[in-house]
């Protein structure tokens, strides 16, 4: 009888809990609404008691962010970072939602989502970039442009040894392997600056599939498809003639998995890799024109050295946030990120092959962490 | 439990009370049973129908804004999030060029099913036949065992072992000799890739399958009467005349609803089906071709559509929900009026899966 009563009331709570969660998705786009009452504004410190900061989103983003774990919870012991992966959108939705604290990603918001979730921050806490790898055995220091890695992903390009390929690359040997092209499957900010790039260096990649954590891909015969960074590598190193773009996190996974990575042209024509001093001219290039809402790319900026595919990388969160100790930890914790002598020492950023924000963004990087209230 | 404290520590003593109050206990007791029970018997139909409903007013934005394209249109794109401008039809907004159509998936879905479906059908029913006629009975226990093991085995181990062993495997060894048939059926021409596909697909699905029509075949073979079987050999018919004039015909309307209940199976499994199928949103020109079925995309796609600030691509994957849930439960339905229409009884469809 009991065992009984227990089920049909359990069932009960089931039935009771799919009405209240079917109830609040109807309503959950109001959770975001602009609170504009007095808001009490948030210090910066170690909280009285433990709090724990939840993030997913960005595969690039992620590595690093585990690296910040235990310097964080040295310097703030009451407050412990727990980063997971899952993709860029996954970071930003959820985010939007309020189903984690910060959503890591490497693409900023769009307006639309930004109209949609009022009060919510695009907050830069590195610079990141992203590898162009191949597999094929052999070949080394291979040189391509957007324009030709964009007529690759259209399938107007198929075999390696075509001849736009060869004209990049005199006197190199090619094979007439057939090229695979990798692209994500999940909603991904590399895939928004892999996107950006070819959107930026060819013409019908702009007014086709453009840009986006999503986008439509021109369907090419012999395409195959990875979820995250890690699976972009794998999926590549088992694909003969595969070309494929990795966040620049676990580019040296890829390096030593035996991938080939490309030399890019940039807009000055020469051919740059991922280098920190590359991605340091692209930096230089591009930071002087940021907006105060932090959302902009680093692709394809001018400069003889700049390296083409360059970005920011976000924590989305919400100015405003709900409960005083968490948002004392979500400003403390950014706040310390940012900071050459907090997270963002250079030991840190060169382990993932990351360097720092740009002087000139930092005042407007504060200002949007210090915006953030409580209610 | 708490029925009986109450009733020890109350203050009624001698038989008479204790009785009495032990019926009104009983009562209330009843009461609060049936009550309950009641509430249980509900939860199901409740579950049901809020699933129903819930999926179809989601589904409505994207009804109304694909219309019948979301029927024959190939492309199923959820726009351009970062593109200044919606596109609007009839009446409804969406990221800009957002296009929600199912065609693909449909196809991919019945595809993958019934050609899942045709190759477990004969293989379980010829299976079982075969254990129940010509394997001594001591073995047809640990051998039924053994297929009903299959059953248990979690999709996402069988997607699993699927891409990284036996996709690999026949693309190497087994599809060159199929694609050579190519020459006389198009449909299996074609470059046989590293294994994802279509057919892998199939087969996989074929192997999750086979437990479902087996158990059930097994339980309509112990069904033939004994004494019409006797009599075949009494006539001096063989063991396979037996099988063709008397088991057979006696099952055969039974297989049909085993088929359908494993079909259901096969339309809605996702994740075996997600990580072998390729998941490109392209009609196969070949069997080896990578495709989608319509579960895998609403998992594969379940995270972009989050990004989707319009809303609109969450809608259009409740389009495709309630579609697989109208197939799925089409199926089922059918199963279910061809058991009662051949059996006076109901057969133990379902039982051990």
């Amino acid at each position: 009888m009991n065992v009984r009563r227990i089920t049909a009331v359990s069932t009960a709570a089931v039935v009771a809990a799919l009405l209240v969660s079917a109830c609040g998705a109807s309503n959950s786009s109001t959770t975001a609404a602009t609170a504009t009452t007095t808001p009490t504004p948030v210090a910066t410190g170690n909280p009285t008691s433990p709090v724990t900061l939840t993030e997913d989103g960005s595969s690039l983003l992620y590595p690093y962010l585990e690296e910040l774990e235990t310097p964080l919870n040295t310097a703030y012991p009451n407050i412990t970072l727990s980063p997971a992966a899952g993709g860029s959108g996954k970071g930003q939705s959820d985010a939007e939602t309020g189903a984690v604290n910060m959503g890591g990603s490497d693409a900023y918001l769009s307006n639309g989502a930004e109209a949609e979730y009022p009060g919510i921050l695009n907050i830069p806490i590195a610079v990141s970039a992203q590898a162009i790898n191949y597999n094929l055995p052999g070949v080394s220091n291979l040189k391509l442009s957007g324009n030709v890695i964009a007529e690759i992903y259209q399938g107007s390009i198929t075999k390696w040894n075509d001849s736009a390929i060869a004209a990049l690359n005199p006197g190199v040997t090619l094979p007439s392997t057939t090229i695979v092209p990798v692209r994500r499957i999940d909603s991904s900010g590399d895939t928004f600056i892999f996107t950006s790039f070819l959107s930026a260096t060819n013409a019908a990649w702009s007014s086709g599939p453009s840009f986006g954590t999503t986008v439509t891909w021109p369907s090419v015969s012999n395409e195959q498809t990875a979820s995250g960074n890690p699976a972009m590598v794998t999926t590549c190193q088992s694909t003969p003639g595969c070309i494929a773009y990795i966040g620049i996190s676990v580019e040296a996974t890829a390096i030593t998995d035996g991938l080939g990575e490309v030399n890019l042209e940039n807009q000055a024509g020469n051919f740059v890799l991922p280098t920190a001093d590359d991605i340091n001219a692209a930096v230089a290039a591009g930071a002087t024109n940021v907006p105060k809402d932090l959302r902009q790319s680093l692709i394809y900026e001018t400069g003889a050295d700049s390296y083409p595919i360059v970005n920011f990388e976000y924590l989305v969160l919400h100015k405003g946030q709900s409960a005083l100790p968490t948002a004392l930890a979500i400003r403390t914790f950014l706040t310390w990120a940012i900071s050459p002598t907090g997270g963002a020492t250079a030991a840190n950023l060169t382990k993932e092959n990351f360097v720092a924000l740009p002087t000139s963004v930092i005042p407007n990087v504060t200002a949007a962490i210090d915006s953030i209230y409580v209610p | 439990m708490i029925l009986v404290r109450r009733r020890a520590g109350g203050s009624p003593t001698g038989p008479a009370r204790a009785s009495r109050a032990r019926n009104t206990e009983f009562s209330a007791g009843d009461k609060v049973f049936q009550w309950l029970a009641g509430v249980a018997a509900v939860i199901p139909v409740a579950a049901l129908a809020l699933i129903i409903v819930i999926m179809v007013v989601q589904a409505i934005p994207a009804i109304i804004y694909s219309g019948l394209t979301f029927f024959t249109s190939t492309t199923f794109s959820i726009g351009h999030l970062y593109a200044t401008t919606l596109t609007t039809h009839n009446g409804v907004s969406a990221p800009q060029d957002a296009s929600y159509g199912a065609l693909v998936f449909i196809v991919g879905t019945l595809a993958t099913s019934v050609i899942a479906i045709c190759l477990a059908v004969p293989i379980s029913v010829g299976g079982v036949l075969m254990l129940s006629e010509w394997i001594p009975e001591r073995l047809q226990g640990f051998l039924s065992t053994f297929v009903d093991l299959l059953a248990g085995i979690p999709s996402v181990v069988f997607g699993l072992w699927g891409i990284t062993i036996f996709g690999p495997f026949a693309a190497a060894h087994i599809y060159p000799t199929i694609s050579h048939l190519g020459r006389f059926i198009p449909f299996l021409k074609g470059p046989v890739g590293f294994g994802e596909g279509l057919l892998t697909a199939s087969l996989v699905l074929a192997l999750m399958v086979i437990p479902i029509v087996a158990s059930t075949t097994r339980e309509l073979v112990k069904r033939v009467p004994v004494l019409a079987k006797e009599g075949a050999l009494a006539l001096g018919m063989t063991r396979y005349e037996t099988v063709r004039v008397v088991t057979i015909p006696y099952i055969r309307s039974g297989i049909i609803a085993a088929t359908l209940l494993g079909w259901g199976r096969a339309l809605g499994e996702t994740i075996a089906v997600l990580l072998i199928v390729g998941d490109l949103t392209l009609l196969p020109h070949s069997i080896f071709a990578s495709t989608s079925t319509i579960a895998a995309t609403i998992a594969s796609t379940l995270d972009s559509a989050f990004t989707d600030y319009t809303h609109m691509a969450l809608s259009a994957l409740a389009e495709l929900g309630v579609l697989l849930l109208v197939i799925s439960l089409a199926t089922n339905l059918a199963g279910r009026l061809i058991v009662r229409r051949v059996s006076t009884d109901a057969l133990p469809v379902g039982r051990g899966i």
